[in-house]
């Protein structure tokens, strides 16, 4: 049921955007679209689905955390 | 190539800036950590802020007309630049999900408790989706319809509060070290006043008129001195309103405005920090979000931006909701971990590209 949603929300912003960029022919917009909105769609899908996603937080923190050490040597 | 046909005036930066920065603070007392001296770590950072701006307004000042992203390319050539800028675009990326996550929390916690937060999130998102589509200009002209009734409805739950303070509850001012005072003061000079750096992207906007640029300067430092006079006022009403209890409060402004009673007649006030945090946090939201999409399809050298608006959004709620297990995990990260991460992109790299451009003689007469 949820990823019929998901499907649905998805295939609803294709129809909302895609239409328009094919009428300009622009090819390369149209490229990038498909490409961000696959993006989405695989993490958006992975989290429904209710696979553990990798946190940009728990990464920032680490790398901040290590610079902090090289800094002070604690 | 212009990606945005719109166009601001030097007036409605200070409008964007004020309730930029107000947008993700309005619900807590910021700079808790100095204890009673927090209003003077405001100041404090105030002034780091206003330092701040001086840098990346002097960046804008050297190329008036073009965005972060355009002159990044200028200034350390294609590759790099992209790299740079994709940093940039990373920070503002994450800025707005902290918010999200934060309107989330709130909402879900104290307002809605039986609404899933991904409800709200996205619902918080489409409405900014909107805005983002119509243009610099649309979200300019919100935040001149509602940063007047944010600061009209500040000003009244101040005044209101003052029969419930108690004049001791500002003392003793001094009880934590020198140096996490520093400490302190140097973090909210990040966060809030700090992450003005997005207006690199919008100053792009006032147009190339050399006197119009200079001015935008002027704007954004009174936008920011408004806003650390705004957060005393705040930061000195929670305190007395709430004393030492403030400390373990999670949503202090919310808390604080709780206990106005007006002769029975004006009570439950608390509402009144949702709508100012609707409507400040949706401004804030909407401009960053307005900055990674223009700012992305700039790097890709796109010739419009609205593709890319609704599939970064999905990802900006993916990322919100995900990101963060509990609300004290949240806390964690944007108190302690974002001002770190932040440092370098509001202070080094400007500093290094001024250097940069002095001794490339930056920007070259065609």
């Amino acid at each position: 049921m949820k990823i019929f949603f998901l499907l649905a929300i998805f295939s609803g912003i294709v129809i909302f955007e895609a239409p328009g960029l094919i009428y300009r022919k622009y090819w390369k917009e149209l490229i990038v679209f498909f490409l961000f909105l696959g993006f989405a769609f695989t993490i958006s899908l992975l989290a429904v689905l209710g696979v553990p996603l990798p946190s940009p937080a728990k990464g920032i923190e680490t790398v901040v955390n290590f610079i902090i050490k090289l800094i002070t040597g604690k | 190539m212009k990606l945005e046909g719109g166009q601001i005036s030097p007036g409605q930066i200070i409008f964007l800036v004020i309730s930029f920065c107000l947008g993700p603070i309005l619900l807590k007392s910021v700079a808790l950590e100095a204890g009673h001296a927090n209003w003077l770590a405001i100041l404090l950072g105030l002034a780091g802020g206003l330092l701040i701006a001086l840098l990346f307004t002097s960046l804008s000042i050297r190329f008036p007309g073009r965005t972060l992203v355009e002159f990044n390319e200028i200034i350390y050539g294609p590759l790099l630049g992209k790299v740079i800028s994709l940093t940039y675009l990373f920070y503002f990326f994450l800025l707005p999900t902290l918010t999200l996550r934060l309107f989330g929390d709130y909402l879900t916690g104290l307002i809605f408790p039986q609404t899933p937060m991904v409800v709200i999130i996205s619902l918080i998102v489409l409405v900014s989706a909107s805005a983002v589509r119509n243009g610099i200009e649309v979200i300019a002209r919100c935040s001149q319809v509602l940063l007047p009734i944010t600061i009209i409805l500040l000003f009244l739950a101040a005044i209101f509060s003052i029969p419930h303070m108690k004049f001791n509850r500002f003392f003793p001012i001094f009880e934590v070290p020198v140096a996490e005072f520093l400490r302190v003061s140097l973090f909210t000079s990040t966060f809030p006043f700090g992450q003005s750096i997005a207006f690199l992207m919008i100053l792009a906007f006032i147009g190339i008129d050399s006197k119009k640029v200079k001015m935008a300067r002027v704007s954004v430092m009174i936008g920011l001195i408004g806003v650390g006079l705004i957060l005393n006022l705040l930061v000195l009403r929670n305190r007395g309103l709430l004393g030492a209890t403030q400390f373990i409060e999670v949503y202090t402004s919310h808390q604080a405005l709780g206990l106005i009673d007006v002769g029975g007649v004006l009570t439950r006030l608390e509402i009144v920090v949702t709508i100012n945090f609707l409507s400040m946090g949706f401004i804030a939201i909407s401009l960053l979000y307005y900055n990674t999409a223009l700012g992305m399809a700039q790097i890709l050298k796109l010739r419009t931006y609205l593709p890319l608006v609704l599939p970064i959004g999905i990802l900006m709620i993916c990322t919100s909701i995900t990101q963060f297990e509990n609300v004290f995990e949240y806390q964690h990260f944007s108190g302690d971990i974002t001002p770190l991460f932040a440092l370098p992109l509001q202070i080094g790299i400007p500093i290094l590209s001024l250097i940069i451009c002095k001794i490339r003689d930056l920007p070259k007469k065609e």
